[in-house]
C-alpha cells in the first residue's frame, strides 16, 4: 500500500479515471431523469440519418458541454472584484480534485492511508462549495448575491448533516483514516449505522449536490441561474467541471464509509460500479420526484428530521463503540 | 476539427428571449423544449442566463421600450453566438409593424437591432418548424466556427 | 410521502415507452411528426396559370405580407412569408381560387432575401394601344371579358362585346380623353327596349 511509485502512479491516473466516471454519473443522472420523464435524453445511439453531424454517441454529453465552454469567449463583469471572480472557480475545481485524492478507489488506495485523511477529505469538499460561494458574491449581479446567499444557508444545514454522519461512522469504527474505515469488517450493529448513517448522507449529498428538493441556490425560475448568473465560457466551465469532480468525490465517499470492503480491492470493482449505479440512480428518483422547497422550509426540514437523526446516529455509534 | 470545435455542435444551450407579442411562438417553443420533441436527445438545453447561452431564440416584434434590453442581451451572449427568430413577427414584423406609418410603440422585428441568422416564419410556426430553425442555427454556428 | 408514491407510480408505469417523436431524423417515419391536421394552414401557394393579377389578395391581406410590382411591362405578385400571419384570407378572395394553403411548416431559412421566403408570380402587362403605358395584365383583361360574357343578358350581348373590342387595349386615360372617337353604343334605350 505505501508503495510510493505506485501511489503516485494512481495519483496521476485517478484523475482522468474520477472525470470520466464523474461525466457517467451525471450523465446517468440525465439520463434517468430523462426517462422517469417519459423523454428520451441525451442519446446513448444517435439516429443513423444524424450521425455524420451529430456525432454516434452522446455518453459524454457533460464533457462536451464542458468543452465547449472551453472554447466560449469569457465575460468578466465590470462591477465584480475581479481577482476573486476570476479565481475562485480555479480555486474550487484544485480543492474539488485535491479531495479526491483522499477518498479511495477499488484498487488504488492513493492518500486515503494518511492520519486524519477523513478530515482532510470532508474539509476539502466543503472548501470547494465555499469557493463556489465567493465567486459569486464578488460577481456583483443581485441574482448571483442571492443564490449565494441561499447557498450558504443550505450548506450550513446539510454540512451539518454530513459532519454527524462521517462522524458517526469514525467513532464506531474508532479511525479518522478512510482506508482503515474502507478495510474494516462489517457486523449487524455496524450495518445498522450503515443504513442510518447512509440514508443521512444521502440527504447531505442531496444539499451538496443541488438535487431537487435543494436545488434553491439554482433556481432557474427564481433567481436567473443563481450564483453562476455572471459566470461564462471558462471561467462556467470550470465550475461544471467542479461540480462533475465533486459528484464523484461524494459518491466514492459514500462507498468507501458505508460499504466497507467495496473501495479496497480490485476484485470489488464491478460492484464498487454496481453501488455507484445504485447510488446515482437513488439521486434521480429523488430529484424526479419532487419540487423544489423554499429555503426556509429546507432548513426546517434538516433540523427537524436530519438533525436528530443526526444525533441519533451518533448515540448508535457511541453504543457500537462503547459496548461491541 | 477539433474536439472543442465539435463539442460546440454537440452542445447548443438556448436562451430564450420574448421580446414582446402575443404568446404564441413562446407557448411553441416551450413544446419544442418539452418531452414530446425532446431537444435534449442532441444536448440542446434551456439555460436561464444569456451569458451561458449558444443561441439566442427570441419570438416578437420588439417595442420601443424593450430596445435596450434587446441590444443588451444580445451583447452578453458569448462568441460564437446565434440568433435565431422564431415566428412572423420576430422575422418580418407582421402585423404590428409597417415601414411607412411609424408606429409610436412598437420598433419591429428584432433584426434592426442585432443580426439575425435564421429566420423560421410562421404564426404560430409548429414546435417541429422551431427545432428545424434551431438545427440550421447549430450548422450556422459550425459555419461560424471555421470562419475563425 | 403517499404523493410520491403515487407519482412514482404513475412515472413507472408508462417507463418502457419514451413519448418522443424522432423529429428531425427521418428512422421512423411514422413518429417522425406530431398530429398535422386536415386543415392546418402552412405556407401558402399560387398557381402560376390561374393567377391572373387582380389584386384581390393584395386588398385583404391582414399582414401586409402581399405586395405587388410593376416593373418594364411585368407585374409580380408575391406574398413575404416572413410577414405572413398564414390567415388564408387572401385564399377566401382570391376569385380565381388560385391561392391555397398547404400543410408545409417546415421554412426556416437562413436569410432575408432567400427564395425560399416568398412566394412570387410573375405576369404580364398589356401596353396601351394609344400611349404604350403597360396597365393591365393581359390575362385580367382576357379574364374579365369571359366573365363579362358570361353573366351578361342575352340581349345586350352583342352591344357590349363589339362595344368592349373597339375600347379593348386602351389604358382608362387614354379611354377618357378620347371616349368619343371610339363611337361606341352608349345609349340605355337599348337595355329599356327588352322591357
Amino acid at each position: 500500500m505505501l508503495d510510493p511509485v505506485y501511489t503516485v502512479l494512481s495519483l496521476i491516473i485517478i484523475v482522468p479515471l474520477a472525470l470520466f466516471l464523474g461525466v457517467i454519473y451525471s450523465f446517468l443522472i440525465r439520463k434517468l431523469s430523462a426517462r422517469f420523464q417519459w423523454r428520451v435524453g441525451p442519446m446513448f445511439r444517435m439516429y443513423s440519418d444524424l450521425k455524420p453531424l451529430l456525432g454516434t454517441t452522446r455518453l459524454l454529453q457533460p464533457l462536451y458541454d464542458i468543452l465547449k465552454l472551453y472554447g466560449k469567449e469569457t465575460i468578466v463583469p465590470d462591477v465584480s472584484r475581479r481577482r476573486l471572480f476570476v479565481y475562485s472557480p480555479y480555486l474550487s475545481l484544485i480543492f474539488a480534485v485535491t479531495a479526491i485524492l483522499f477518498i479511495p478507489f477499488p484498487g488504488m488506495p492513493l492518500l486515503s492511508g494518511v492520519p486524519y485523511s477523513l478530515i482532510i477529505a470532508s474539509y476539502l469538499l466543503i472548501a470547494s462549495t465555499l469557493f463556489s460561494i465567493l465567486g459569486p458574491v464578488a460577481s456583483g449581479s443581485p441574482w448571483a448575491a442571492i443564490g449565494a446567499r441561499r447557498e450558504v444557508e443550505l450548506f450550513l444545514v446539510s454540512e451539518l448533516g454530513f459532519v454527524l454522519s462521517i462522524f458517526a461512522v469514525a467513532i464506531a469504527r474508532q479511525s479518522l483514516v478512510i482506508w482503515d474505515i474502507a478495510n474494516g469488517g462489517q457486523s449487524i450493529y455496524l450495518a445498522l449505522l450503515t443504513v442510518a448513517a447512509g440514508v443521512l448522507m444521502l440527504v447531505a449529498m442531496l444539499g451538496k449536490l443541488h438535487i431537487k428538493p435543494f436545488d434553491m441556490p439554482e433556481a432557474e425560475a427564481e433567481i436567473v441561474a443563481g450564483p453562476y448568473t455572471e459566470y461564462s465560457g471558462k471561467l462556467l466551465g470550470t465550475y461544471y467541471l467542479t461540480k462533475v469532480f465533486i459528484l464523484y468525490g461524494l459518491v466514492a465517499l459514500f462507498i468507501s464509509l458505508f460499504l466497507p470492503p467495496l473501495a479496497t480491492s480490485v476484485l470489488w470493482l464491478p460492484l464498487y460500479l454496481l453501488a455507484a449505479l445504485v447510488l446515482v440512480f437513488l439521486l434521480t428518483a429523488v430529484q424526479v420526484l419532487n419540487p423544489r422547497y423554499r429555503i426556509k422550509n429546507a432548513i426546517n426540514w434538516y433540523l427537524k428530521v436530519v438533525i436528530p437523526l443526526g444525533i441519533l446516529n451518533l448515540i448508535i455509534a457511541l453504543a457500537i463503540w462503547l459496548v461491541v | 476539427m477539433g474536439i472543442i470545435d465539435k463539442s460546440r455542435i454537440y452542445s447548443p444551450w438556448l436562451y430564450h428571449l420574448h421580446c414582446g407579442g402575443c404568446n404564441g411562438c413562446d407557448i411553441e417553443t416551450l413544446a419544442a423544449l418539452a418531452p414530446r420533441f425532446d431537444v435534449e436527445r442532441f444536448g440542446i438545453q434551456l439555460v436561464p442566463s444569456p451569458r451561458h447561452a449558444d443561441i439566442l431564440l427570441t419570438t416578437g416584434c420588439v417595442p420601443k421600450q424593450f430596445i435596450p434590453m434587446v441590444k443588451r442581451i444580445y451583447e452578453q451572449v458569448p462568441e460564437p453566438k446565434v440568433v435565431v427568430a422564431v415566428g412572423s413577427c420576430a422575422c418580418g414584423g407582421s402585423l404590428f409593424y409597417d415601414d411607412a406609418p411609424d408606429n409610436y410603440a412598437i420598433l419591429g422585428h428584432p433584426d434592426l437591432l442585432i443580426p439575425v441568422d435564421v429566420y423560421v416564419p410562421g404564426c404560430a410556426p409548429k414546435p417541429e418548424a422551431v427545432i428545424n430553425g434551431v438545427v440550421q442555427g447549430i450548422l450556422k454556428l459550425a459555419e461560424k466556427r471555421t470562419k475563425k | 410521502m403517499s404523493t410520491e408514491i403515487k407519482i412514482l407510480k404513475q412515472v413507472l408505469s408508462k417507463y418502457s415507452k419514451p413519448m418522443t417523436l424522432t423529429y428531425p431524423s427521418t428512422v421512423a417515419p411514422d413518429r417522425r411528426y406530431s398530429q398535422i391536421p386536415e386543415g392546418l394552414r402552412g405556407i401558402p401557394e399560387r398557381d402560376n396559370d390561374k393567377c391572373i393579377g387582380c389584386r384581390a389578395c393584395y386588398f385583404v391581406c391582414s399582414g401586409r405580407a402581399t405586395s405587388i410590382y410593376d416593373k418594364d411591362a411585368k407585374r409580380t405578385v408575391e406574398i413575404f412569408l416572413f410577414r405572413c400571419t398564414f390567415c388564408a384570407h387572401c385564399q377566401e378572395a382570391c376569385p380565381e381560387e388560385a391561392i391555397k394553403m398547404t400543410n408545409k411548416f417546415e421554412i426556416a431559412v437562413p436569410d432575408r432575401e432567400d427564395p425560399a421566403a416568398r412566394v412570387l408570380t410573375d405576369l404580364e402587362l398589356l401596353k396601351c394601344k394609344n400611349c404604350g403605358t403597360p396597365f393591365v395584365t393581359k390575362k385580367l383583361a382576357d379574364r374579365t371579358y369571359e366573365r363579362l360574357m358570361e353573366k351578361i343578358d342575352p340581349i345586350v350581348k352583342e352591344t357590349v362585346s363589339t362595344d368592349y373590342k373597339k375600347l379593348d387595349g386602351y389604358c382608362p386615360d387614354c379611354k377618357r380623353a378620347y371616349g368619343v372617337d371610339f363611337d361606341t353604343h352608349t345609349k340605355k334605350y337599348v337595355w329599356l327596349e327588352g322591357i
